[in-house]
């Protein structure tokens, strides 16, 4: 039992099985899908999911729901490619939660450190729309067609802005090793030295994960479910998962690069990966909270309109960021 | 598909989310729509036939039941149309009784239909919202007829039931809530600027098409044209009334949505204006309360409640013509009968708003975007049972 303790605390296994890995991820999957019904039914005047664990507020609606998935048929039309269609929605789950795995929980609690972890967890990320594509042409649905080409064209208009602003902290901090730019952030939070690459990112990032307004690629009242119109079962609980996950991995991401990451930390508290690891999570959840907040505020933008944003005022904004962050290690005489 | 075909077929319902009990059936390139044909009869449900073989007073609610959310339009221009025929002319207190149920059904008609239209265009809120303050709307019509939808409140010669006790201060609270709430729905919905970017400048509907193709209720009044079946052929207690008859230049979604914003301004004012004025005196014609017998008649004048006069199960109605219209919430209703002086109909025509106003998918819709489909079906606050009848 010892042993066993000592094995999952061992920071390769707990990192990619504990948190920020699987562990961690299913259980927020939980939560803030409740959270988020919770939160838009606060603002629509109802209860929201109350009667699964009625004490405190249907908590655990979501099990389930999770249950129902499970033992739901997963109805795999004749017409599809199905060795795409069965394999993609695993795909597409594994490569959300995939970049998860270079993600510090702590200035020396990591998986591996790698002076291009920010690289890898971005070019990770990006591999998960790719599924989505797959996914709406091998449905042969005309609904999942659109949806994979809507999700297609998101894709371009989003990466390339949230990328520039990310790395325009990268150029600021002059590191892209997510440890350094975490541990970089002692004084001042990367937020308030470069707000126009934060809000870039955060907008871009709920862009990404099709959080209202940008809920565009499964709009339900143009295109049923988008390219997920033909999953039902556990199949689609993975993919309808899938968005969440990239959303809390992004979130890990915007924290440490903008938010201090664990910082700020008491000294002596640095090597218990704990303290560090909690107040990471906080951060994350935080914008995770903020994405599920405004499917209550918003409608949904047409998918000319989001292109519109992001590559005439998003790509701009974030060349600016970079400029920013030139001219700041200019000011302060180089990183 | 061939590579030379670049329109791809989308058949968009019957079953689909955010088609309600129709196909539309359109034909798009790349986003945007070439031709959208809307298919509609999945509802049809013969209410002109039916009425052939059913007596008067059954016919009332067989014409709420097509269009749920506006029931009193229905009722009100079928009986208007049979009155007419039967040469009756109700009390001023039954007329009064009529215009504040109407503008009741209004109101949350007006909230059924921008409810629809905010979550067709992604806002949930706005739905929710709608929704709920709806409620006290229908509230106030269950205590004054007994039903929250399908009222069947007006009967040839007057109303069913008088006002309750106390029913004016509830109104007022009501009236109050709305005036307060209504700020709100501009904070988070109207003034939304993702709401603003989907709903200005799409589907514009010009000054003179909406003339020409016959566009009838607040979509027209959204395209410049001060029509309003209330002013041009007043009925029931609207003469006596002093309202506006809501315009917006627009023309677009947004324009179709501000007008009903508006027109339930309005409509609270026309409502204040009632309780204001009503007469006292009787509810139903003095023909017919003089058949209700003696010790039944005492009830009545003791609670208010109308017993039906024996003559009304088999009520006979003069041969002839007659054609009423009605402003409803959706739009001008139109009944016309032909009677042979038997017990049912010879042949009735009802001519509801969303028949006419069906023909708009297809004129708004060519050149917009996909998503753009719902922004537009929304905003004409089409409801399909009410076109297929």
């Amino acid at each position: 039992m010892q042993d066993l303790l000592s094995v999952i605390m061992e920071p390769y296994v707990f990192v990619p099985l504990i948190f920020p890995g699987i562990t961690v991820a299913f259980l927020l999957l939980l939560v803030i899908i409740w959270l988020e019904r919770k939160i838009a039914a606060k603002v629509q005047l109802r209860y929201g999911p109350l009667y699964v664990l009625k004490p405190l507020g249907g908590a655990i609606q979501m099990v389930a729901d999770l249950l129902r998935y499970l033992f739901q048929e997963p109805i795999i039309p004749k017409t599809v490619d199905k060795l795409a269609f069965i394999m993609t929605p695993a795909l597409l789950f594994g490569a959300a939660y995939l970049p998860t795995i270079a993600i510090p929980v702590s200035p020396t609690f990591y998986a591996f450190r790698n002076d291009l972890s920010l690289l890898i967890v971005l070019a990770l990320s990006t591999l998960a729309p790719i599924f989505t594509v797959v996914m709406g042409w091998a449905s042969n649905n005309k609904f999942s067609l659109i949806g994979g080409v809507r999700e297609g064209y998101i894709v371009v208009s989003y990466e390339i802005p949230m990328f520039l602003s990310a790395l325009s902290m990268a150029v600021l901090y002059g590191s892209l090793d997510l440890v350094e730019i975490a541990e970089a952030q002692k004084g001042i939070w990367g937020i308030f030295l470069n707000p126009v690459a934060a809000i870039t990112m955060l907008v871009l990032m709920y862009m990404s994960t099709s959080k209202f307004p940008f809920e565009i690629p499964e709009a339900e009242s143009e295109i049923v479910a988008g390219a997920y119109t033909e999953y039902s079962g556990i199949l689609y609980g993975l993919v309808m998962g899938a968005s969440y996950v990239k959303l809390y991995v992004l979130s890990l991401v915007f924290a440490i690069l903008f938010l201090g990451g664990w910082n700020p930390i008491p000294g002596f508290m640095a090597n218990d990966p704990l303290l560090p690891g909690v107040l990471l999570f906080i951060k994350a959840f935080i914008i995770i909270v903020i994405g599920a907040f405004l499917r209550a505020v918003y409608p949904r933008f047409r998918i000319d309109q989001a292109m519109d944003l992001g590559w005439k005022t998003m790509l701009p904004l974030s060349i600016i960021s970079i400029f920013i962050s030139l001219v700041e290690i200019m000011i302060m005489g180089g990183a | 598909m061939s590579l030379e075909e670049r329109e791809l077929e989308v058949l968009i319902g019957p079953q689909h989310p955010a088609s309600g009990h129709m196909r539309l059936v359109a034909k798009i390139d790349g986003d945007i729509v070439v031709e959208l044909r809307p298919n509609i009869g999945y509802v049809h449900r013969s209410v002109e036939k039916l009425a052939e073989v059913k007596k008067y007073l059954q016919i009332i609610p067989l014409v709420e039941r097509p269009s749920l959310a506006d029931t009193t339009a229905n009722n009100l221009a079928y009986v208007m149309a049979v009155e007419k025929l039967l040469g009756i002319e109700p009390p001023p207190r039954a007329q009064y009784l009529r215009t504040l149920l109407a503008e009741i059904n209004r109101i949350h008609s007006h909230f059924y239909g921008m409810g629809i239209h905010g979550v067709m265009i992604g806002s949930s809120t706005a739905y929710m919202w709608c929704f709920g303050d709806r409620e006290p709307l229908i509230e106030l019509a269950q205590e004054l007829t007994g039903a929250r939808l399908t009222y069947s409140y007006i009967v040839p010669g007057g109303v069913r039931r008088d006002l309750p006790q106390g029913f004016e201060d509830k109104v007022e609270r009501v009236m109050r809530y709305l005036e307060n709430r209504m700020p709100d729905y501009f904070d988070i919905y109207f003034n939304n600027p993702v709401t603003r970017a989907r709903l200005e400048g799409v589907g514009v509907l010009t000054k003179e098409d909406a003339i020409k193709l016959g566009v009838t209720g607040p979509n027209l009044r959204a395209s410049g044209v001060p029509y309003d079946v209330r002013k041009a052929e007043p009925y029931a207690a609207y003469p006596e009334l002093d309202f506006d008859v809501i315009t917006e230049e627009a023309g677009d979604a947004f324009a179709r949505v501000m007008v009903r914003v508006r027109e339930i301004q309005e409509s609270i004012k026309i409502i204040r204006q009632v309780l204001k004025n009503i007469p006292d005196g009787p509810i139903l014609d003095e023909k017919y309360m003089k058949m209700i017998p003696p010790n039944l008649r005492k009830q009545v004048e003791e609670t208010g409640h109308i017993k039906f006069p024996g003559v009304f199960a088999n009520l006979r109605v003069p041969a002839g013509e007659a054609v009423a219209r009605v402003e409803g919430g959706r739009g001008e209703v139109v009944f016309h009968i032909i009677s042979d002086g038997k017990m049912s109909p010879y042949r009735m025509r009802m001519v509801t708003p969303s028949f006419r106003n069906v023909i708009l998918f297809e004129h708004l819709t060519k050149g917009a975007r996909v998503a753009d489909i719902p922004a537009i079906y929304g905003s004409l606050d089409y409801f399909p049972p009410e076109a297929d009848r």
